[in-house]
């Protein structure tokens, strides 16, 4: 499915919601390498709020128990925010 | 995010899937994520409405300085059951999760039917386990030491001595703790430090052992293969009127986090025996 909206959107979105409703105060520098918890020091509870958030702001249910059990699987339990773009656009 | 208001507090808590209730209690330090990373809310969502919660202090649930005993979180348990119109849930708790879950169904048997509780140490079972089977406690015991927390075999269970040392912290020896746990963690510990969440967790609470074996509902009991908690797992079979136990092969404390797939297998299968009528749907994992 082609995504209606480009990744450097999506990316400026999830840097917004970040900032916004999970205070993640260095959201400027958010770029795709950026790692959920290494970098932004946020962990697993804060994804499934995160992934709650992008679902309303695009008004749509995604997959997310999907990425959550991908995390689970990481002996790091890492994410970029590169996969949680390219995941987000995927699925729109 | 989801939240609810009840019993004075704001609960944060996530809802999937449709059928008989089931309601997902975590333990202390941890927080609802754990339901999703372990794929429980996927799984157990395709037969049954699946609810899991933050617990006061934990997650994005409200952190309030007390009332942290199973007694009082049980009442968190069943104000946040009545808030969702639930009328009559299965409830799985893991660690001290459990504790509350079978409290609450110890306070409420009309409106529990059947627990599953895994890796539980009541306060009040203390005396029957020996903390010597457990080589991660020594192992956690000698990071903390690293980092100035020293931690008795004595008081292995006095999560309100780890909490006040680790409130006491400071410069070198916070920043070495807070290296050897991760940000996330540390942050998670110094928010529950200075609330008595600790010290109530060896409350007994008014579950006493008389009470724990007076439980008629249905229980499953789930230990890590290599569980600290193996004396509490023949304890509950053999008292307990309706409990059977099962192990979780190469897990320890953590079950949901160390052999997940199996532990939700467990789970699921063991809530379908307890309700038949729920569509039996298996997945492709």
């Amino acid at each position: 499915m082609i995504s209606v909206r480009p990744e450097a959107e999506i990316l400026g979105d999830i840097a917004s919601i970040l900032s916004t409703q999970l205070g993640v105060q260095s959201s400027s520098s958010i770029d795709l390498e950026t790692r959920f918890f290494a970098d932004l020091g946020l962990a697993s509870i804060d994804a499934v709020v995160l992934g709650e958030a992008i679902q309303n702001h695009y008004n749509r249910r995604l997959p997310f128990n999907e990425l959550m059990a991908e995390i689970g699987r990481r002996a790091n339990r890492d994410l970029s925010i590169g996969e949680l773009v390219a995941f987000v656009s995927e699925h729109l | 995010m989801p939240k609810l208001i009840t019993n004075g507090l704001n609960f944060h808590y996530q809802q999937a899937g449709s059928g008989p209730d089931v309601v997902l209690i975590h333990g202390v330090t941890g927080d609802l994520s754990i339901w999703f990373l372990s794929q429980a809310m996927g799984v157990l969502s395709q037969s049954f409405r699946v609810t899991a919660y933050d617990l006061r202090g934990h997650g994005y649930s409200d952190v309030t300085p007390t009332g942290y005993t199973s007694a009082d979180q049980a009442g968190d348990a069943l104000a946040i059951i009545d808030a969702l119109e639930i009328d009559r849930a299965m409830l799985v708790g893991h660690s001290f999760g459990a504790v509350i879950a079978m409290h609450t169904a110890l306070l409420a048997p009309e409106r529990i039917e059947a627990l599953v509780v895994s890796d539980p140490s009541f306060p009040a079972l203390r005396h029957l386990e020996d903390l010597s089977r457990w080589g991660h406690w020594q192992n956690f015991r000698e990071e903390a030491a690293q980092a100035g927390v020293t931690l008795s075999d004595e008081h292995w269970y006095d999560l309100g001595r780890f909490f006040d040392q680790v409130s006491h912290l400071d410069g070198d020896q916070l920043l070495r703790f807070r290296q050897a746990v991760g940000l996330p963690g540390f942050n998670r510990l110094m928010r529950l430090a200075p609330t008595t969440c600790g010290a109530d967790a060896k409350e007994i609470a008014g579950l006493t052992e008389d009470l724990i074996r007076s439980v008629t509902q249905p229980v499953l009991g789930l230990f890590g293969e290599f569980s600290p908690f193996l004396a509490t797992a023949d304890y509950l079979a053999e008292h307990l009127a309706h409990c059977v136990k099962e192990l979780v092969p190469g897990a320890k404390h953590r079950a949901p986090e160390e052999n997940a797939a199996k532990f939700v297998d467990l789970v699921y299968e063991y809530l379908l025996t307890q309700q038949p009528r729920a569509q039996m749907v298996r997945s492709t994992r």
